[in-house]
């Protein structure tokens, strides 16, 4: 009996620890919203597809608790026992703080080795080429097309809709803020949030070429051009239309707001979407628009690269990543997410024949299509963003001026590298 | 190793087989055995104290973008840097209010708690255990908690000051520059009370009751016993109360970061968020080191000082 039983752990421990040998696992940081059960139903079946092409596979989500901007996906890095890929928010910003600390992997070289270069628009990767000298360091996986939101049924009962020009625009604000509304909602406090509002007003103010040329530098922020979209934020400031109070809001205080109906405007992503769902907000009564502008081509969202796939340098299964990243660009897969009721995003190619889930979302792709301007939040050099959200917030709670705010974030980048 | 740990059973098997207390070595011995009792703990202490005071000393002497990066010695660039960042002398005036604002608060509420709940007879567990509970809270929820509380249009204290006729002085609790730095304090000093109170507690049980017998043969009423019985007799629980509640008020930074993150534009940024903000948002880690060095220096000063006024006190 002894025998048997000393042969039979013998038998047991072999099978275990050629199993063992055999078994990976991958770590992987994100999504986002992995806790909300439709978005984990979509990602548990795309970690099953994985697993099921993979045999010797096992992949773990790291539920994320925070982005680049607030440094997690840093700290997360640095434990040494963080993920081996990251989906994260993500933009040359956030990416050359993490790049700049030799956090994550070139992937220029996959690029071309395993055709990524033709898995995402070209105009994308010619972007993305032009940003670190030559060297890649993220893979897009969704695309920011930011805009604003807007409640159909009180609009439609108040006889309001979003004008084209900014002049008519104040008009509208006015008109909604004698009704007792909140003419616009942000949380300032969420970096993201300040950036969604502050980069459409930029544009609208600017044009989306002059923005360009700002954030390549061939012309400084506090330029009267540049600075104007900092005056418009410091006037509805002083016109009661943006309150003070809300410098004290974060993202989801802002989004409260606006899903109690308390706020007629919001800011915001197609990601939006998944906040909604959450809110139990009827995405049926949701409008989009873009800002309005009074320069002819700027009424565009704002945008640029939303969420990338990183590796960590220290990530313990780089090729595994490698493959991870493979499977996510896949048609199969691309096809599946967008078609999903979880889908959040505009993906990083054209996917023919797909029908968005939601009709906002289709509203927010066909204001996509002619192109997004700039979203200065993902375009800003990483050590200029803290000192741009802060200017917002200095903005909104009336402690600076537009003029004073833009002096201090070209001080900045005149520091930055 | 082995020899002087058998010496020293040996030695200690021989005095208890005698029924006498150790027998006495020579100094040496007794230094070499003390150093290797002490040893393992040294060991810990330099690995997870002295080497982490080391390498942020030598890396407040370099530029580094983070870690596995080869860091150039800048010699007092990083200093100078911090000299000229008006956003570090701005943490520095928040952080000493913070510390003021955080002894007054967390400590006065604690110590009026104290007095209030150290006379009731039945309810006193009730109340102690009641006020306590807060600082079972984390500091990162009560963050939470309170930020909602704060909430400009939904938020529990404007909602309420309105429902009263008090609209008048709803704020923006969190968003108004000269507020901001108060109000999350207040949250922080709501969970910090507990342990303050419960400290006074047990000072005020230890004060000699004859003492209010004869004050009050004497005709003091309750405000002179007070002011004359009870605050001398908690002196050196005061003392005690202060220098934790300081500790603890230098190591202010949750609650701040989740409730403001140090906004509005600066307006509640202490050392310790900007310290942070530097290290993992930034990853400028030179200059990160530099504010850590300053908020050393920082705790060093106030003790000294601190522990000198204490000592002219108790004189």
């Amino acid at each position: 009996m002894l025998k048997f039983l000393a042969r039979g752990t013998a038998l047991a421990a072999m099978i275990a620890t050629s199993s063992l040998a055999h078994a990976e696992t991958l770590k992987m940081w994100g999504p986002e919203q992995i806790t909300e059960p439709l978005v984990a139903q979509l990602w548990n079946g795309i970690k099953a597809d994985f697993e099921r092409a993979n045999p010797d596979v096992t992949v773990e989500f790291m539920p994320p608790t925070g982005t680049i901007s607030n440094g997690a996906v840093q700290a997360a890095i640095q434990s040494d026992a963080g993920p081996d890929v990251i989906l994260t928010n993500s933009g040359i910003g956030r990416i050359s703080v993490v790049k700049n600390a030799k956090q994550v992997m070139p992937l220029t070289e996959q690029y071309e080795k395993r055709g990524w270069k033709d898995q995402i628009y070209p105009w994308l990767y010619t972007e993305l080429k032009g940003q670190f000298g030559g060297e890649i360091y993220e893979v897009p996986d969704g695309l920011d097309a930011l805009g604003i939101w807007y409640h159909k049924d009180i609009f439609a009962q108040a006889g309001w809709k979003i004008p084209a020009t900014w002049a008519e625009f104040e008009t509208l604000m006015k008109a909604i803020e004698e009704t007792g509304l909140q003419p616009i909602a942000i949380g300032p406090r969420t970096p993201g949030s300040a950036g969604h509002l502050f980069g459409n007003l930029l544009q609208s103010a600017s044009g989306k070429e002059v923005i360009g040329k700002a954030l390549r530098r061939e012309v400084a922020f506090d330029d009267p051009s540049i600075a104007a979209g900092a005056v418009r934020l410091q006037k509805l400031v002083e016109a009661g239309y943006i309150k003070k109070e809300m410098a004290g809001l974060d993202l989801d205080g802002a989004s409260r707001l606006w899903f109690n109906k308390r706020a007629a405007m919001f800011v915001a992503g197609p990601w939006f979407t998944a906040n909604a769902r959450k809110a139990g907000y009827d995405l049926a009564n949701a409008g989009y628009a873009p800002m309005p502008s009074d320069i002819k081509g700027a009424a565009i969202p704002t945008g640029g690269v939303g969420w990338s796939w990183l590796v960590p340098v220290n990530s313990k299964q780089p090729e595994l990543a490698m493959k991870w990243i493979d499977f996510m660009l896949s048609d199969a897969v691309m096809k599946k997410r967008a078609q999903d009721p979880a889908s959040t995003m505009i993906y990083p190619r054209e996917i023919p024949g797909v029908e968005p889930p939601t009709p906002v979302l289709k509203d927010i792709f066909a204001a996509a299509a002619g192109g997004v301007g700039y979203n200065p939040s993902v375009y800003l050099p990483g050590t200029v963003l803290d000192t741009y959200f802060q200017v917002i917030q200095g903005l909104i709670s009336g402690q600076i001026g537009g003029e004073d705010g833009m002096k201090q974030l070209q001080a900045k980048m005149a520091e930055a590298k | 190793m082995a020899g002087h740990t058998g010496g020293l059973s040996a030695r200690m098997s021989k005095g208890r087989a005698a029924g006498a207390a150790l027998p006495e070595g020579s100094p040496n011995d007794d230094a070499r055995t003390a150093f290797w009792l002490v040893a393992p703990a040294l060991a810990l202490y330099a690995v997870f104290t002295l080497l982490p005071i080391a390498a942020t000393f030598w890396l407040s002497f370099n530029s580094s973008a983070g870690f596995n990066t080869s860091a150039s010695f800048v010699g007092v660039g990083n200093y100078a840097k911090a000299a000229q960042d008006p956003i570090v002398w701005k943490s520095l005036v928040h952080t000493f209010a913070w510390l003021a604002y955080h002894v007054v608060m967390a400590g006065g509420l604690g110590l009026l708690l104290a007095l209030a709940v150290s006379r009731l007879r039945i309810t006193q567990v009730f109340f102690r255990t009641a006020f306590f509970l807060p600082h079972l809270v984390s500091l990162a929820v009560v963050g939470v908690i309170w930020a909602n509380i704060y909430d400009p249009f939904f938020g529990l204290l404007n909602t309420a000051l309105t429902q009263i006729g008090l609209g008048a002085f709803t704020q923006g609790w969190l968003s108004d520059p000269a507020l901001v730095l108060f109000s999350v304090n207040v949250a922080s000093s709501w969970q910090g009370f507990g342990l303050y109170m419960l400290l006074f507690i047990a000072g005020l049980q230890n004060i000699d009751h004859s003492l209010y017998d004869a004050a009050e043969v004497d005709g003091a009423n309750a405000f002179q016993k007070l002011i004359y019985v009870t605050l001398p007799g908690l002196r050196e629980v005061m003392t005690f109360v202060i220098s934790l509640a300081m500790i603890n008020g230098l190591k202010g930074f949750a609650t701040v970061f989740v409730m403001t993150n140090g906004g509005p534009f600066y307006q509640s940024e202490l050392i310790t968020t900007y310290i942070y903000r530097l290290a993992f948002q930034s990853q400028d880690h030179g200059l990160a080191a530099v504010l850590c060095i300053l908020l050393s220096l920082l705790a060093i000063v106030i003790t000294i000082v601190f522990n000198r006024w204490r000592a002219r006190l108790s004189q």
